[in-house]
């Protein structure tokens, strides 16, 4: 954070002299109006999540007849199965070590090749930015055979990186599309200036770019953290042998002729909870945090 | 930062190397050798890879202990055990199969899927070995994993097909005996109806439960001969195949199924078809040997209830098929062509008296009729010894006529019962989906 | 689409983007060795990124179109080549066009909808006060749950006949049991994709929002609040122009994400899809390729969606997108 700061010094009005004295520490309450609609959006959000933890104290037989029902008589079997089961716990280390490592893959490849996108002119740029825009259009499940030859060619099947490196590759156009009008919008004047310091472009886009595109790289991270988070389609064909990642474990609820929905649902609200605790401490940084270093 | 880096670029260099080829090759590459190290005999250690489906106890907890059993009378034989959910397994399987690391040893499902494995020869043909399993279980019960004559692979667990009903809600209803004919049929429909009851619970959004009440239509008014016949030339032209249609179509104009069929989902727990018999909201489904167990893991003490019971599929007056005839299935294993002996070994093992007589007593219908008397569930049994009244069993037509066919069948079946397609179109987009490669 | 930013705002602005241009030549002591390195620092930059993304992604794909003019059930080599008889297949069956139209029913709704709505939410998310971190948690929860998960809860409160499902339920207490419908039927069945669409990916499009929000500075809005604008009036008339850019590239992902629909409808309608009217170019891929072992038709179905959706992206990028990429979508120089 400081390193940062004295990066973007040289550009950079220092946010403490922008007028009024509010930081994110000391906020004032807004409007009644605001937490009103506010509160109404969160409960249209969280009405469908809530039935979905509910569901996991309920049973079967109770879901099926009162589908509207609170949880009656209140069943902590399937959360109190499910927490304290390895089938849960090692798979959702699994899950953090693929989607931690799949996300600064992302993070890292995504604004490297964003900046040259953005702020290099060569020929073959737009060829290029449209290459990484078509890998949106195509369905991964439609390529899982030629990919898993690959993977497999590689020596990756039934390792991390079988999971890690095409959970990169697939992230990456969205987070190229997302980040190259981020890194367009840093004032030219910042570069012609920290060319004239003697910073090299790549000395630029270490000790500026970076610190600079802060609010868009942690969205395409959280993004690229979620995609992994609930990827199944990987994981299912990458590993055998392998502990596998949260979305493979909830299958085990699901034989062949029926499913355990109680025991879903209680798996799946656990598992949210990991993703979530990721997103909350990083929200703060997309808003605050670095930003009011930018005012070319 | 650097570190990460580095093997960043390390892993690229060797991507740009092999990983284009490999794409660019991926679907010429069918001579793929299966690359485990268990071709080689002797006393190294070997390893067998055996993927299957049975993913929740009691069933999984019993396949390790026949593993364990096995491996202790078989020093050097190491067996890997790898279990997915049915869908998912089946996905993984087709990839596999034509990869270099192929399982040895998987679960076979049969008929159309089954074909196409053989004709890619993926699969090792086990008719030599297998000559006293096939007596045991019956001939007539392998021929789903049969291919022009030949045996690929063998059925563990076989069941009838019939329907599962709420002895309550009859009698609530006013139903005295279980209804023999397509007759009798209707006027219990008529009656759960009038009690204001949902006579028949149907998982419509998946397709096959519907496409198994047309399965079962048309083995009373198509003769085997048709059946089978059929099965390879794929023309469905008998008249027979639209007479099914129409006995369905009639059926479906009494208003049989539960309300919001179309979009209710078969077996997925809460909410499902088999949720409805499970609490009382419908009294009938039709489906296979499997739904006693479903229902039981659905009530509210999450045992088998005692309102359930079990009549055959009735009889259609005037059918020109075999009245006493019943649709069945079942799920089998079969080898990869490179497998190591030892996998008909032990294919052999879970087939055996003692090991299906283990299986049966964990709840399911095994193969090997000598283990019937293990089954403890009491509707099991009684299921069973019905069974010993079917004149043939009928392997589901989905699975028999491939996916092509059948999966024509199941989307259409919908149409047809909710009167959207008259009976001759429904049959003619079943034959021209046959007409297609 | 959207109006363009005054050209003063978005320069004294910075982020605005609109304006801002690729750096062109190094201003200094770039003549001669400049252009080698250049290149070097293109290769370092972007080679990672391509190789992984070329190996991983485009040569599978590639692999897996070209099957589309063959008539394989997925297993073995390639031998029975049939030209163009599966597209011809694709685009002569009603079926696939029924998809295509839910597929921009969506597309046009949820630009509609959803675009107007996370606008708004970011812009008060955006504001200093208590409690804006806690909100946006919650606000963000349904994008964080997966879709297979999404249908099973959805499907549970929806329902399956007129009286069965946790919405009916509730409408029933309340006394609207006129309202009870069979939400997953045909007629509704589309407006419900919608719905659960919406509610999944909003929380996706206030937070690409609120991170295009701070690279607007806050001087611009404070100066104007001061000189007695309105908030709405602020916003409308700074922030908006400024956030362009971001509106942009979420509306170029919403696209492409309309068009590739496929997860949500498939968990929760599965092979009732086509019957009750809710099925998708992907979903129509899926139910008449794998399910039904035709491997090659699915894949040509998959190449007849990936052209659909090229010619649309191209539209926008000609139409729309241009400003912010400029020189991206064509070489520049």
């Amino acid at each position: 954070m400081s390193q940062v700061t004295t990066a973007a010094r040289p550009a950079a009005k220092a946010k403490a002299a922008s007028k009024g004295s509010q930081s994110n520490q000391s906020l004032s309450w807004g409007s009644p109006v605001v937490y009103f609609v506010g509160l109404l959006l969160v409960a249209l959000s969280m009405g469908p999540v809530l039935y979905i933890v509910m569901g996991g104290f309920r049973t079967n037989s109770q879901i099926t007849t009162d589908p509207a029902g609170l949880p009656d008589p209140f069943v902590t079997q399937s959360y109190a199965t499910v927490s304290t089961s390895a089938d849960f716990w090692k798979p959702a280390l699994t899950s953090v070590e693929a989607a931690v490592l799949t996300t600064l893959g992302v993070v890292l490849l995504g604004v490297m090749a964003a900046f040259v996108l953005a702020r290099y002119q060569f020929k073959g740029r737009g060829f290029f930015y449209s290459l990484f825009a078509a890998g949106l259009m195509f369905p991964l499940s439609v390529a899982i055979t030629p990919l898993y030859t690959v993977i497999s060619k590689l020596g990756l099947l039934d390792k991390l990186a079988g999971v890690v490196l095409p959970g990169i590759a697939f992230a990456l156009p969205t987070t190229i599309i997302i980040l190259v009008p981020f890194l367009r919008a840093i004032p030219k004047e910042l570069e012609e200036a920290s060319a004239l310091d003697g910073l090299t472009r790549l000395g630029f886009f270490w000790r500026i770019v970076l610190p600079l595109s802060g609010p868009g790289l942690i969205t395409v991270g959280v993004l690229a953290f979620v995609a992994s988070w609930n990827g199944y389609m990987l994981p299912l064909f990458v590993f055998n042998t392998h502990t596998p990642t949260l979305p493979l474990g909830v299958a085990q609820f699901s034989t062949q002729h029926s499913t355990d929905t109680a025991a879903v649902l209680a798996y799946t609200s656990l598992s949210m909870i990991p993703a979530l605790l990721f997103f909350s401490i990083f929200e703060r940084r997309i808003v605050g945090g670095l930003t009011g270093a930018v005012k070319g | 930062m650097e570190r990460p880096q580095h093997r960043f670029k390390k892993i690229a260099i060797g991507l740009a190397a092999f990983g284009l080829a490999a794409g660019l090759t991926a679907c010429g590459d069918s001579s793929a050798p299966a690359g485990d190290d268990t071709t080689a005999g002797g006393d190294a250690t070997q390893t067998l890879i055996w993927w299957h489906n049975m993913n929740a106890d009691p069933g999984l907890a019993y396949w390790k202990t026949v593993v364990a059993d096995y491996e202790a009378d078989h020093p050097g034989l190491k067996i890997d055990m790898q279990v997915y959910q049915n869908e998912d397994l089946r996905t993984k399987i087709r990839t596999a199969l034509q990869s270099d690391s192929p399982p040895d040893l998987f679960q076979q499902w049969g008929g159309g899927e089954l074909i196409d494995q053989v004709q890619a020869g993926y699969v090792m043909d086990l008719s030599d070995q297998v000559a006293d399993e096939i007596a045991v279980i019956g001939e007539g019960n392998v021929v789903g994993w049969q291919v022009d004559g030949q045996t690929y692979g063998l059925p563990f667990t076989l069941g009838i097909e019939g329907i599962w009903y709420n002895k309550d809600m009859f009698e609530a209803a006013g139903i005295t005996s279980v209804p023999k004919t397509l007759d009798d049929l209707s006027a219990a429909v008529e009656k759960l109806r009038a009690a204001g009851l949902q006579p028949i619970a149907v998982g419509g959004q998946d397709g096959w439960p519907a496409a198994h009440w047309y399965f079962n239509f048309a083995l009373r008014e198509c003769s085997q001969a048709t059946l089978v016949a059929d099965a390879t030339d794929k023309a469905f032209t008998d008249p027979c195949w639209q007479k099914a249609a129409q006995d369905l179509a009639d059926f479906a104009a009494t208003d049989p199924f539960n309300d919001g069929w179309v979009t209710t989902q078969a077996q997925v727990g809460a909410g499902s078809s088999a949720g409805m018999l499970a609490n009382g909201q419908a009294a009938m489904e039709l489906m296979g040997i499997w739904e006693s167990g479903v229902v039981g893991s659905l009530t509210p003490d999450q045992k088998v209830p005692e309102f359930l019971g079990w009549f055959p599929f009735p009889s259609v007056p005037g059918g020109g098929g075999d009245q006493k005839a019943a649709m069945a299935g079942g799920d089998g294993f079969s080898c990869h062509k490179d497998a190591p002996a030892s996998c008909v070994e032990f294919i052999k093992y879970i087939l055996s008296d003692k090991v299906q007589a283990g299986y049966a007593a964990t709840g399911s219908v095994p193969a090997n009729p000598n283990a019937n008397s293990s089954l403890t569930e009491p509707i099991l049994q009684d299921v069973t010894a019905q069974a010993k009244d079917v004149s043939y069993t009928q392997l589901w037509l989905d699975t028999v006529y491939g996916a092509n066919v059948g999966e024509a069948i199941n989307n259409n079946v919908v149409a047809l019962l909710q009167g959207q397609y008259q009976p001759a179109e429904f049959v003619q987009a079943v034959q021209e989906a046959a007409a297609k490669s | 689409m959207s109006t363009p930013a005054p050209a003063a705002l978005s320069a004294a602005a910075g982020a605005g983007g609109a304006g801002s241009r690729p750096v062109p030549a190094r201003p200094a002591k770039s003549k001669r060795s400049g252009r080698g390195r250049t290149r070097a620092e293109i290769a370092i930059l972007l080679g990672p990124a391509l190789i992984v993304f070329v190996g991983f992604v485009m040569a599978p794909m590639a692999v897996a179109a070209y099957s589309g003019f063959y008539s394989w059930n997925g297993y073995g080599p390639l031998t029975n080549y049939v030209g163009f008889d599966n597209y011809k297949e694709v685009l002569s069956d009603p079926k696939f066009f029924t998809a295509l139209k839910n597929n921009l029913f969506i597309l046009v709704m949820s630009l509609v909808l959803q675009g107007p709505l996370a606008i708004v939410i970011a812009l008060l998310l955006n504001r200093k006060m208590r409690g804006r971190s806690t909100l946006r948690v919650l606000l963000f929860v349904p994008y964080v749950i997966s879709e297979a998960i999404v249908g099973v809860g959805w499907r549970l409160i929806l329902g399956t006949g007129k009286e069965g499902g946790a919405l009916n339920a509730l409408l029933r207490a309340v006394g609207l049991d006129g309202l009870q419908h069979y939400w997953l039927n045909k007629g509704t069945a589309v407006w419900v994709l919608l719905l659960i669409c919406t509610w999944k990916y909003l929380g996706y499009a206030i937070i690409l929002f609120l991170a295009g929000m701070q690279g607007i500075p806050e001087e611009l809005s404070e100066a104007a609040q001061v000189d007695g604008a309105s908030f709405w009036r602020v916003q409308w008339h700074i922030t908006l122009p400024l956030l362009g850019p971001t509106l942009r590239i979420w509306a170029f992902l919403s696209i492409i994400g309309s068009l590739q629909l496929f997860d949500l409808v498939y968990v929760v309608w599965g092979k009732a899809a086509p019957s009750v009217d809710v099925s998708t170019m992907a979903s129509y891929m899926v139910l008449n390729g794998r399910n039904t072992l035709r491997y090659g038709f699915g894949n040509a179905a998959a190449v007849v969606m990936f052209l659909v959706s090229l010619v649309i992206a191209l539209a926008y990028q000609r139409f729309v997108l241009r400003r912010d990429t400029e020189g991206a979508t064509t070489d520049g120089n």
